[in-house]
């Protein structure tokens, strides 16, 4: 990773430098020079044979591999940084340090207007600071797909912004947004990928202002027929895509990670801002959601509905209209009346709650928490040095400001049971509307030049989300005196954000690109670390036909945060209401899900691990198929599931690339064989969830669906073992309390399952982890298989047993009946 | 009553014996009496289904081997299989397979719950005892609520007919009244026609306007207006009627048909130009007059209106029509007026329409079981705010509860004699031990 930093040498006063996203200081090592001249300088990047050529005039970097530009900065000249400066028209001492890397000579400044004060619709913005914005481009020769600098309602590959906008980086509570635009949303992370066949690099430029990228390459207007001609004719043009950052303050600081696979990025990425945190078990399975549920007899009922209809689910959440008049940490006295015993009724199913805690905080004498913020003195201040106060859900609000540490830890202690009233250990917490949400500030959000401590929220806007959730997160660790895993939902996110839980991608609607968007928008941020992504099922907005309602529950049931949502203004939508055909679709698909839950849980161990997405496109693991780059209507989840939900209104079928020369995949309901690298049409009904398991893999599930995860704790596992062209597959099987941090401790299981020679055995990965299980092998699904003689189960103390065993010869399965070994223990099952 | 729950006792009793007669063959868990026959200790078990033959030993093994999961009627291993709680006691009753040591006791007599972490107690005597309390308690209040039905039937009855008379004496009334009123305006379109002919003569010109609407009555003209749904009460007629009586304004008979034919019919100026122009063309025609036919109008209207309501099938629902029913709900006060209206006021004093009568929704069970009332105040985002009134037995008739569960669609608890059905008293706690 290099890390490249660009400040003033003596500014002004001091720019802001991002805090609390890098997990560290990242150790840096020396810089070799290779050779020296007058135009610059090579410097030897220490692995491989990676160089930096710093040219000074004009400034550009070029960093090498061998005879290969990597990326160039500033190769285009746009280099430019604003420098704060005394205002001249007050007539303030005027000193001017220009310095300027494209020409030497002293630019005189130019008043202009904006300089100092900016108006937008009715808002202004005093900009005390003046212009104070930054500016960088990057080159990536060889590079036609970018990805990455989420929130966008946009394909997963990025556009060329040459005849448009370009990607706006602010965090904005956008009313019913427009897909395929690059306009801002809620959230934020400035990381951009750029992958070609060979190499994949990725760009993080650390800058919490306003941000706007564009894209521009030499390939994009072009034509197949016109590339090819390209060939034909022998053009040497090499396609490049360029990339030009500004950002409206702070400083530059960007880094720059090589690759060169994926993987290398999302490691190279992690080791700068931390991983996925790992989620309660219970959290990876269904949540259902509404605006709101109106009473606790509501909720008595809509829980005792799921039971009725045998559809499990793990959480039920409350929006805003549960709390006394949007006083968050309360509760309506008529409506929540015994919270805890709602809770505890609850707990008694072994199922959660979420209640919504928003950070705008209704200004009233009455009430504790705006009391006590007040009087600490941690609100945002406005310019004149007030309290800031803005229109939210509560009316007049304040806006506690959480970029202060100590703002963030009074807020985590207001999590404790004996500060949260009616709160229990199964009720978790959602962050809305912390962009944040202002509905009476310019673009619905808060003032630039109100003020955070030293700081402008023109700097820190776009990390302010990741501090609320941060601030949660830490409540919810601290009042169980940090054993329990916390569980909070974010809408606003910022780079380092997979830290503190999972987000969703807003208020979206109820109509059928929504739910097609709801993919390239979550690869999009797994890519840049936050894996924990889902969205609204059924659309937040408008109400979805049955139709699209079947369709949305079977996409969300295969993408990591599965939660229904639905508006205040639309009917009702629990899984039930469409007719017994729909619910039974519905049922089915929840319940696809809480069998592949022990797959989920082992691929956010693995996030956790390594930072690699749990939802992930294609190229990710086929990284020299460029069929794959542009894909986004289908995904991977891990490197073993491929899924490529109907998203289409009325589809009769689907076609899905299977990708892989050498792949074969299995259609998991009927263990159909198929083919690697082919477009594979699949015809559908309403029943179809079209997801293939990769052949050389085993995919451990739990086939007995009970009403909650928490009720399936010490259920057998059914191995599914699907064998590659060689007959050989390979996994791993996780697991441990569910819910606490002793997994930190190794109390977990973790051991590698594999099949070869036909022999299926499983060993330990970690052989200090120390966790003990009930579950058993109840059944092992050799998928591929040819027809055994005879099965032989041999323990961990050498004792053998026969196995009986089912052959199904059309698709060649073998079912191994109730082997039973511990699934902690070693063993092997031989095929003979 | 009491007879019902010795019958019961005497019943579990049974069972009881029968229970320990057979325990010496090996008991199968999960499974229901009549289901023994399915599980006879054997070489092997069949699947009920007929799929598969599997060893004795494989039935409630843990393993699912069965596609009907009738192999493993006693554990969690089939995924659609069923596990039979026996509760005596109480009510026996199938759970899904899934709720087997799942940790959460479901069956009262914890025999869900045989290997798990779950400490279930027995339960069943207690929620026996309630449940028999609680449907004694039901079948004193259908026997009450029937009783009382039946007196509401013949009010009903008796009402109906009282309603169906004056109807009759209405129209009568009416009728005669239209009759004179025809009288006067064939007398004044003769007068009319002779002083037309007239001019028609001193002009020379050609008939001018045709008069395509003779033959339609005035009563018609009233019908048309009183019975549109914004039709004029009579207070309002009255009040229209007094300063018409003075104005001076002379309309033909053509526009007067024509504005109470179009959507203007609807408004209280139409009224008052037929009004006035009675008034006018009919000299003789006193505002007394005029006040009778219209008055009798308004009632024939409502009394039809109200008699075309569906009151079930003895007119038992008809007592309703008229009464009003409030219930304080959180900051609101609701009223429900049967086949009238719904209303929500808040605190605040402003008072919201959840909806018109409608209709009767017609679930497959019960005819009468559910009201819909529609088209009451628009909502913020489309659409009109309605309201479904589900009736429950119960010897009062009260408003028991009001939910919103979507914004503007309104459920609401409607309790009353008259929603009490003899085939209730068929159910009960018939144990099925």
């Amino acid at each position: 990773i290099t890390r490249v930093k660009i400040n003033e040498l003596k500014p002004l006063k001091p720019r802001y430098e991002v805090p609390d996203v890098l997990i560290r200081d990242p150790p840096t090592e020396p810089l070799s020079v290779l050779s020296q001249d007058e135009s610059g300088v090579v410097l030897s990047l220490g692995a491989e044979s990676q160089r930096v050529i710093v040219s000074v005039r004009p400034f550009r970097l070029d960093i090498m591999e061998g005879h290969d530009v990597l990326m160039s900065l500033n190769s285009r000249g746009l280099l430019a940084f604003e420098h704060l400066r005394m205002r001249k028209d007050t007539g303030a001492q005027y000193t001017l340090v220009v310095f300027d890397f494209q020409a030497t000579k002293e630019e005189e400044e130019k008043a202009e207007e904006g300089m100092w004060e900016e108006t937008f619709k009715s808002h202004s913005d005093s900009k005390p600071n003046g212009p104070s914005s930054i500016s960088l481009d990057f080159s990536f020769p060889g590079v036609e797909h970018v990805y990455g600098i989420p929130e966008h309602a946009d394909d997963l590959k990025l556009k060329t912004t040459d005849n448009g906008d370009p990607y706006r980086l602010f965090n904005l509570d956008v009313f019913q947004y427009e897909l395929y635009n690059p306009m801002a949303l809620y959230g934020a992370v400035p990381v951009m990928l750029a992958h070609n066949a060979q190499r994949t690099t990725g760009i993080f430029w650390l800058n919490a202002a306003e941000t706007w990228v564009d894209i521009s390459s030499n390939t994009a207007g072009k034509t197949v027929f016109g590339k090819m001609l390209d060939y034909v004719q022998g053009s040497s043009e090499i396609p490049q895509t360029d990339v030009r950052w500004i950002s409206e303050s702070g400083i530059i600081d960007v880094f720059i990670m090589l690759g060169p696979t994926p993987k290398h990025v999302f490691s190279q990425y992690a080791s700068l801002t931390g991983t996925q945190s790992f989620p309660p078990l219970a959290s990876l399975g269904y949540h259902q959601c509404r605006w709101n549920y109106n009473d606790q007899e509501d909720v008595r009922s809509v829980d005792a509905g799921f039971d009725e209809y045998d559809i499990p689910y793990d959480f039920i959440w409350l929006d805003i209209e549960h709390t006394d008049g949007k006083r968050y940490f309360t509760w309506d006295p008529h409506k929540f009346a015994t919270p805890k015993e709602m809770l505890q009724g609850l707990l008694d199913k072994k199922r959660k709650m979420v209640a919504i805690v928003d950070p705008h905080i209704k200004i009233d004498s009455n009430y504790k928490i705006h009391n006590e913020i007040r009087s600490r003195g941690f609100y945002v201040k406005n310019k004149d040095g007030g309290d800031y106060e803005g229109w939210c859900w509560p009316g007049n609000a304040g806006y506690p400001d959480f970029t202060r540490a100590d703002m963030r830890a009074w807020w985590a202690s207001m999590f404790a049971y004996d500060q949260y009233e009616g709160s229990m250990e199964n009720l978790y917490t959602w962050n809305d509307m912390n962009e944040p949400s202002v509905f009476n500030g310019p673009e619905v959000t808060m003032h630039k030049d109100a003020v955070h401590g030293d700081w402008e929220n023109r700097d820190v806007h776009n990390i302010y989300g990741l501090y609320v959730q941060m601030a949660t997160a830490e409540g919810l660790v601290q009042r169980s005196g940090g054993v329990e895993r916390p569980f909070v939902l974010t809408r606003a996110f910022f780079a380092g954000s997979q830290r503190y839980g999972a987000v969703w991608t807003g208020d979206n609607a109820a109509e059928w690109d929504h739910l097609k968007i709801s993919i390239p928008m979550c690869l999009s941020l797994g890519l840049v670390g936050i894996s924990f992504c889902g969205a609204d099922v059924g659309g937040f907005f408008k109400s979805p036909t049955p139709e699209l309602l079947v369709r949305w529950y079977q996409t969300g049931a295969y993408q990591p945060f599965f939660r229904a949502h639905a508006h205040l203004d639309t009917p009702r939508r629990e899984p039930w209401l469409f007719g017994p055909e729909n619910t039974a679709l519905i049922r089915e698909a929840i319940r696809q899900r809480y069998t592949f839950l022990p797959y989920w849980y082992q691929q956010f161990y693995h996030a956790y691990r390594t930072g690699e997405p749990v939802m992930r496109p294609l190229w990710v693991e086929y990284t020299q198929d460029p069929a794959t780059f542009a894909v986004d209507d289908e995904f991977l989840i891990g490197q073993n599931l491929l899924v490529h939900p109907v998203t289409e209104e009325g589809a009769r079928g689907v076609t899905a690339y299977l990708p892989g020369k050498e792949e074969v995949w299995f259609d998991i309901h009927t263990f159909q064989k198929h083919n690697g690298a082919q477009n594979l049409y699949i015809p559908v009904t309403m029943s179809s969830i079209p997801v293939f398991q990769r052949g050389g893999s085993i995919i451990p599930r739990k086939m007995r669906v009970r009403r909650s995860s928490s009720c399936m704790e010490h259920d057998p596992y059914t191995l599914y073992a699907a064998l590659n062209a060689r007959g050989v597959a390979e996994g791993e099987l996780y697991m441990d309390d569910g819910h606490t941090f002793n997994y930190e401790k190794k109390e977990f299981i973790h051991r590698r399952l594999s099949f070869s020679n036909n022999v299926l055995s499983s060993v330990n990965l970690v052989p200090d982890s120390h966790f003990t299980t009930n579950s058993w092998i109840e059944r092992i699904v050799l998928i591929g298989s040819s027809k055994p003689a005879k099965v032989t189960l041999k323990t961990a103390d050498g004792i053998e047993s026969q196995l009986e065993f089912d052959f199904d010869a059309s698709m060649s399965v073998v079912t191994v009946r109730k082997p039973g070994m511990n699934a902690g223990a070693d063993w092997t099952v031989t095929l003979e | 009553n009491k007879m019902l729950s010795s019958e019961m006792w005497i019943h579990i009793l049974a069972i009881a014996l029968f229970c320990c007669g057979s325990a010496d063959s090996r008991k199968v868990r999960g499974i229901s009496s009549s289901y023994k026959r399915f599980y006879r200790e054997k070489k092997s078990f069949l699947c009920i289904d007929g799929s598969k033959l599997i060893p004795f030993e494989q039935v409630n093994d843990d393993y699912c081997d069965c596609a009907d999961g009738s192999d493993e009627p006693g554990t969690s291993a089939c995924p659609h299989g069923r596990f039979y709680c026996t509760n005596l006691g109480f009510r026996p009753h199938y759970i899904p397979s899934s709720r087997v040591n799942d940790g959460i006791c479901d069956c009262c007599d914890a025999s869900d719950e045989y290997n798990s972490h779950a400490r279930c107690q027995n339960t069943c005597w207690n929620l026996g005892q309630r449940e028999r309390a609680y449907v004694e308690g039901q079948m004193r209040t259908l026997d009450e609520g029937l009783r009382l039905k039946q007196q509401l039937i013949e009010e009903g009855v008796l009402l109906w007919r009282e309603k169906q008379a004056q109807l009759r004496e209405l129209q009568q009334v009416a009728e005669d009244l239209q009759i004179k009123l025809e009288e006067h305006r064939r007398k004044k379109r003769e007068a009319d026609r002779f002083k037309e002919q007239t001019l028609r003569a001193l002009k020379g010109g050609d008939g001018g306007k045709s008069f395509h609407l003779k033959n339609k009555t005035l009563g018609g003209i009233l019908i048309c207006l009183f019975c549109n749904p914004y039709s004029i009460s009579l207070d309002e007629v009255k009040a229209e009627v007094v300063p018409v009586h003075d104005e001076e304004r002379h309309l033909g008979d053509d526009e007067a048909m024509v504005l109470t034919t179009t959507e203007s019919a609807k408004t209280n100026r139409t009224l008052t130009c037929v009004l006035a122009h009675l008034l006018n063309t009919n000299k003789k025609f006193t505002v007394q007059g005029i006040k009778k036919v219209s008055f009798c109008w308004v009632l024939i209207c409502d009394l039809q209106k109200k008699l075309a309501i569906d009151y079930g099938t003895d007119w038992e629902f008809l007592f309703l029509n008229g009464q009003c029913y409030k219930l304080k709900v959180y900051e609101y006060m609701y009223t429900l007026c049967p086949f009238n209206h719904i209303t929500q006021k808040s605190t605040a004093g402003t008072e919201v329409s959840l909806g018109l009568w409608g209709m009767w929704a017609e679930p497959a069970k019960n005819r009468y079981n559910q009201m819909i009332y529609e088209n009451g105040e628009p909502c913020w985002q489309g659409g009109s705010r309605s309201t479904t009134v589900t009736l429950t037995c119960g010897t009062e008739t009260a408003l028991r509860s009001v939910k919103e569960p979507s914004k503007c669609q309104y459920i609401m608890d409607f309790q009353t004699p008259v929603a009490c059905q003899p085939v209730l008293k068929q159910r009960g706690v018939h144990s099925e031990l």
